[in-house]
């Protein structure tokens, strides 16, 4: 049943995207939406049932299914006599390799699979009512039912090679689909760019798996991700196993937009919004944080990796909330918000502890859906308002949009943290296991029930001794979780209150609620949203159970450390605090805004500006990099080709040239020249006899 | 049927008297001379699938293999062969002595397969049918001549791959020279004389002394081996001199002393082909003036002649100076892929990007092949066929722009997809093979080229990594700024530019309607773009018929490694050193670091 299902999920999408492009452009034209609808509704279901088809038993502890398809490369190096042949994690020599195209299912990859499927299947539908009349609606929905078949084989990769095969190919739909409307000049630059900063990060998630393939002999899940292959490697070289983390989690600074390759994200806005929704927002960004979930065993190892992933996401969180709060694009706020999200995954990731693994991973899922919410709302309102997104060209559109309100707002609330909704369960996991991390003492105090002689205390690359690092960052957290909920509201009120209704002219005399094909997936999304973090969050432990098959020691971890109620109330009281702000501010049409902005002058510039680091990129890379190429164009005219090719081909004519003014005609001269050498020779002979 | 062992043969002197067959059509009617080519190229083709299907894999080499286990496994590989006497230095009839050699002539046309050679035969024979097509209607001075040419181009490319003699092989590796000479002094651009002189007189100083080399190889051989008859068989020679070097110290202290001056003479030869940096300037030059089907088969085919020749050659006869010369290969190899990627971006001529490309992709084909180990060796040889597909599908592409506006200036372009959807799904497939996209050829060469350097030398693999970047820069600038944007289109004004003056002298080309593809180079990129899905997704197919033949290759280099570093180790001994030196891990480490 599961090998049937397992090979089924990524089959429906595409066996559609085989059919809209083939028979899109000629046959089925605008019903194009229907055949990938239908891939992912199959494959959803199909995920679904995958929940529930790998149960764990004493032979196959993690439940985890492998189905082998074919074998890609295999190459065999030689054992030659007399030459010991490789041992792993040598000095060198390649091991040899032997790459399958397999689908690996476990709790995690299951997991990941179903949100994806759910969530693509909705954006589908949606964007079957929002990209109506689209002369390239077919290129379209081929191009999406590749991302979702890239999607789920990068989730189901059995190996680091074959997810870096898929990791680039998802990479190549975001680049299409990013610059979808080519003839947009911003457009194609934005494809671009993303493209371009991806391989950045890819450059290093590729010498990452060339890394562990020298050292584990293998890129295989099974081979690489095993416990005791990885305590040999650590104690054979502890840094190698960061190196291979860092190494790792490079590409996953790209791929996810964390700080500094996150430039590339906002800009994907040009993209179609259900792409936004689809792609940049809930599922492709997250293969970063699954990358690292993933190598949880890795990770666990490196307490310099996890800090460094730790920091980074903080940073990320921090810095993508402050530029979000300027923002007048009500896409751009969301892309920031985005980037800020990703960056408390990693946050949880970088804790190291179990429970920080799965507070990401959950808040991995409940973000997909909120964000895919709120980004298919955003549509929602550039679709009526005749495809114009600033926010301060509409204002008060409540009444007329009452459900993309509605919808929106639960949300908004999701995402700003506020109890009971999904997004509060997960954020608080995570700032839980920050703060664990900040006080390990009291933590371990409270679950031996006795005090521990004494805490470890290690010092970080940060200069810093770990605890203080995570009491900073978990401060930096809260931080941005008050901020998280000030900006959320902000765009919701500018966009729903803030006055009576405005609506631009390129809305036209018609602005009206969505159709409700595109209403529908709002709603149920919503609900998701909503209830995602009490049925399978903390109260009930479901999530962590299921999680913990593939990450052992999970779910009696979580339960161990149950909910820490000081750090939720204080995040709520902060999330509140936030909302609180932005309803003052923002409610009403009020000239307090002004006045803040006015005040906090050179904040406004950097936060508007985004901290100038696109301008701080074109100065110290793009630049030099194309002033760089233009003098080795210079040095290849003058040097390589002028002076050494020209050069050399010059000698023999040089040459000719020596003895040419020997041969001037002169009879004399050549007498002269008789005479003169017969004299010498004579007087060498003669000099010799005597 | 006939017999398989004829294939190799066949393929050479099909082209031969096809290249006949079109210079006897009446030059009055251009279609004939163009069919006949067609159908000639495409027979060609058929006996080179009919040469993969043919072809037989042997086993790999067992475990703890020996020096004869390897020749028996070389001699598996080298399948279809056949010889025919040919030159003998001496009188046929003169007994042979030792009777070691069976043949009586020692210069033979021989002609073989093996796994090295059956892919780039299948890829010589495959580029020649978008090299006619592109040509169609771009060539329309004097056709006959000019396809003829090409037949005679084709016969020698297939030669210089099958050929087992090394005279042979000189001969086609030469003979490869003279069509395109004309090609590019004929057909070519504005600056066509000095281009077509350049890249004569450059390619030949080098294959020069590339002969000299090879033929020191034959002497020494014969010297070494005690034997009365000079041998020029090339698989003879490897197993001999192999044999040599393993029999006995003194063979290979002589081997020792010669081989860095053979080394270095093949070297000039190859590296001025592949082009590796510094010696790839005729290279852009010679593409820019070379009519469509010139830089196809340039491109294509000619480069990998060089990168042939150190896999052929440079590895196998020389190992202990190819392993010493790591270093120097490797980092200019390393070189000309940062320096081709950084040159591709300052350009603003289509053809000399794709050029400059070219530089920077053949690099990592060099690199693969000196990382000294099969998957080294797999990616070098992969990376050989994938560059050749989808550069010559970027050549091929160029040209059709050109034919429809006349220019090659990327300033002059802009928005193209919407006027030309599939010429832009072509170059879409094309530029994200060329860039290395999982999926695609391309990813399948290059990364295996860069693990198996990876596996040998850390730091140079990392650094070409960087390689990857810019060619995804470089290409997608590329495409963004002539097919996305707003349509923007060149002005027709070719009737009375100066630059296209010498089509006047030509007689005016025909108008090219200035619509999307049209059948004829559909098919032109069709035949390209199936292999670079199939390489891309089911590598497995070609690298198993690869790897017998590279294992013995591998071997004795990785034994020349060890050999090298057992001597660096002995050296320490005589002086006092710290004893607690960690012994480094023996084959790689000469070369690690």
């Amino acid at each position: 049943m599961a090998e049937f299902l397992v090979r089924a999920i990524p089959l429906c999408p595409l066996l559609a995207c085989l059919f809209v492009a083939l028979a899109g452009a000629r046959w089925l034209k605008d019903k194009s939406h229907l055949p990938v609808a239908l891939g992912c509704a199959l494959s959803c279901a199909c995920s679904v049932l995958l929940l529930f088809s790998l149960p764990p038993s004493p032979s196959n502890p993690s439940g985890q299914k492998t189905v082998k398809l074919y074998q890609w490369m295999e190459v065999v190096e030689p054992e030659v006599a007399g030459i010991p042949g490789y041992q792993p994690g040598g000095a060198g020599g390649s091991p040899g390799l032997d790459v399958w195209i397999a689908l690996r299912a476990d709790s995690l990859s299951a997991t990941m699979l179903a949100m994806l499927t759910f969530v693509a299947t909705l954006v589908v539908v949606y964007a079957s009512g929002y990209m109506h009349d689209d002369r390239a609606y077919w290129r379209f929905f081929a191009i999406v039912a590749l991302f979702v078949f890239s999607m789920i084989m990068l989730v189901l990769s059995a190996s680091f090679l074959q997810l870096f095969v898929f990791w680039e190919a998802v990479g190549l739909c975001s680049y299409l689909l990013i610059g979808f409307w080519y003839e947009k000049p911003e457009a194609a630059a934005a494809g671009m760019k993303a493209f371009v900063v991806n391989r950045i990060g890819d450059f290093g998630f590729a010498a990452g798996v060339f890394l562990i393939w020298v050292t584990f002999g293998s890129t295989d899940f099974a081979r690489v991700l095993d416990g005791q292959a990885i305590a040999d490697v650590y104690q054979r070289n502890p840094y190698l196993l960061t190196t291979i983390c860092l190494c790792l989690f490079t590409g996953a600074i790209g791929k996810s937009a964390q700080f500094p390759l996150h430039v590339w994200l906002p800009d994907a806005m040009e993209g179609p919004t259900p792409v936004s929704a689809l792609i940049h927002a809930a599922t492709m960004v997250t293969a970063g944080v699954y990358l690292v979930a993933r190598c949880t065993p890795l990770y666990q190892l490196s307490p310099t990796a996890q800090e460094f992933v730790a920091v980074i996401g903080a940073i990320t969180a921090l810095l993508a909330a402050l530029i979000a709060l300027t923002q007048n694009d009500l896409k751009r706020v969301l892309a920031y918000s985005t980037v800020s999200q990703l960056g408390f995954m990693f946050l949880g990731l970088g804790t190291g502890s179990l429970v920080g693994v799965g507070g990401a991973m959950f808040h991995l899922v409940t973000h997909a859906f909120f964000k895919a919410l709120l980004f298919l709302g955003a549509g929602s309102v550039m679709h009526a308002m005749g495809g114009v997104i600033d926010m301060r060209e509409f204002r008060g559109l409540k009444n007329l949009m009452p459900q993309t309100h509605t919808t929106f707002l639960v949300g908004a609330l999701a995402l700003a943290g506020l109890p009971p909704l999904s997004g509060f369960w997960s954020k608080d996991t995570i700032l839980g296991a920050v703060h664990e991390q900040a006080h390990p003492h009291a933590v371990a105090a409270a679950a031996d029930g006795e005090t521990r002689a004494e805490p470890v205390v290690a010092t970080t690359p940060f200069g810093m001794s770990r605890p203080s690092l995570y009491n900073l960052l978990y401060w930096i957290g809260t931080f941005t979780a008050f901020l998280t909920a000030f900006y959320t509201f902000r765009a919701f009120f500018l966009t729903f209150y803030n006055g009576p209704e405005k609506v631009p002219h390129a809305a036209g005399h018609h602005a009206h609620e969505s159709p409700a094909v595109m209403c529908r997936p709002l709603w149920i999304l919503a609900v998701g949203a909503a209830l995602l973090g009490l049925l399978f969050g903390h109260l009930t432990g479901v999530f962590d159970g299921f999680l913990g098959r593939t990450i052992p020691g999970l779910a009696e971890a979580a339960h161990e450390h149950g909910i820490n109620w000081t750090v939720a109330l204080v995040s709520t009281l902060v999330a509140l605090a936030g909302v609180a702000l932005a309803w003052f501010m923002y409610k009403e049409e009020s000239p307090v805004p002004a006045r803040v902005a006015a005040l906090a002058g050179p904040f406004t510039r950097l936060s508007e500006n985004r901290f100038y680091l696109d301008e701080v990129y074109k100065t110290l890379v793009v630049r030099p990099l194309e002033a760089l190429s233009q003098v080795s164009r210079f040095a290849d005219w003058l040097l390589v080709d002028g002076a050494l090719v020209t050069g050399v081909s010059r000698i023999p004519s040089l040459l000719g040239q020596l003895p040419r003014p020997i041969q001037n005609g002169l009879v004399q001269f050549y007498a002269l020249a008789m005479m003169l050498a017969t004299a010498v020779l004579m007087w060498a002979l003669l000099s010799k006899q005597t | 049927m006939f017999s398989s062992e004829l294939l190799p043969c066949l393929m050479v002197a099909l082209p031969l008297v096809g290249a006949g067959l079109v210079l006897l059509s009446p030059p009055k009617s251009p279609d004939q001379a163009r069919w006949t080519a067609l159908t000639n190229v495409l027979l060609t083709f058929v006996l080179a699938l009919l040469l993969v299907a043919r072809y037989q894999v042997p086993e790999l080499l067992p475990p703890n293999a020996d020096e004869v286990d390897r020749r028996e496994l070389v001699k598996q590989t080298l399948q279809m062969g056949r010889s025919f006497p040919w030159l003998s230095p001496r009188a046929a009839s003169e007994p042979v002595a030792g009777a070691q050699r069976q043949v009586d002539t020692p210069v033979q046309l021989a002609f073989a397969v093996d796994g090295i050679s059956l892919w780039l035969i299948v890829l010589a024979a495959l580029l020649m049918i978008p090299a006619v097509l592109v040509s169609w209607n771009a060539i329309d001075e004097r056709p006959g001549r000019f396809y003829a040419l090409m037949l005679l181009l084709e016969a020698g490319m297939i030669g210089v791959f099958a050929a087992q003699d090394i005279i042979l092989f000189y001969i086609f590796f030469e003979f490869t020279l003279i069509p395109l000479f004309f090609m590019i002094g004929i057909w070519g651009g504005s600056d066509r004389r000095w281009a077509a002189r350049k890249f004569f007189i450059y390619t030949l100083a080098g294959s020069v002394l590339t002969f000299l080399g090879l033929l020191f190889i034959v002497l020494s051989e014969q010297w070494m081996s005690n034997s009365p008859a000079l041998t020029f068989s090339i698989p003879e020679l490897t197993a001999s001199i192999q044999q040599q070097i393993a029999a006995s110290p003194q063979n290979a202290a002589y081997w020792g002393r010669v081989s860095p001056w053979i080394f270095a003479a093949l070297f000039a030869g190859f590296a001025i082909k592949v082009p590796l940096f510094p010696f790839h300037t005729w290279l852009p030059l010679a593409h820019v003036e070379a009519p469509t089907a010139g830089s196809v088969l340039l491109a294509g085919v000619l480069l990998k002649i060089g990168s042939y020749g150190f896999l052929r050659f440079a590895l196998p006869l020389v190992p202990g100076a190819s392993v010493a010369h790591f270093h120097l290969v490797a980092i200019l190899a390393v070189i000309g892929i940062i320096y081709g990627a950084l040159l591709a971006l300052a350009q603003e001529d289509i053809k000399k990007l794709v050029a400059y490309s070219s530089v920077s992709h053949m690099g990592f084909c060099v690199l693969g092949l000196f990382a000294f180990n099969t998957v080294g060796l797999t990616g070098g040889l992969l990376q050989m066929i994938n560059h050749g597909l989808s550069t010559g599908a970027l050549f091929a592409l160029v040209g059709m722009l050109y034919e429809r506006y006349h220019t090659r200036d990327i300033a002059s372009y802009g928005g193209l997809a919407r006027k030309y959807p599939r010429m832009a799904f072509c170059l879409l497939v094309v530029a994200f093979s060329s860039i290395g996209l999982p999926g695609l050829n391309g990813f399948t060469g290059e990364v295996t080229s860069l693990m198996g350097m990876f596996a040998t030398n850390r730091l140079y693999g990392t650094l070409s990594l960087a390689g990857i970047i810019l060619g995804a820069w470089y290409t997608l600038s590329l495409v963004r700024r002539t097919f996305f944007g707003r349509l923007r289109e060149p002005v027709q004004s070719h009737q009375h530019s100066p630059v296209v003056s010498h089509h006047q002298a030509h007689g005016q080309p025909a108008e090219t309607p200035l619509t999307d593809l049209n059948l004829r180079e559909m098919c032109a990129l069709g035949v390209l773009i199936v292999p670079i899905f199939w390489i891309g997704l089911y590598p497995k197919f070609f690298t198993r018929r690869m790897q017998p033949s590279l294992q013995p290759i591998v071997a004795v280099l990785q034994e020349q490694g060890a050999v090298m570093l057992s001597q660096k180790n002995a050296l320490p001994v005589e002086r006092p050193v710290q004893a607690s030196q960690p012994a480094p891990s023996p084959a790689n480490s000469t070369i690690s670091r």
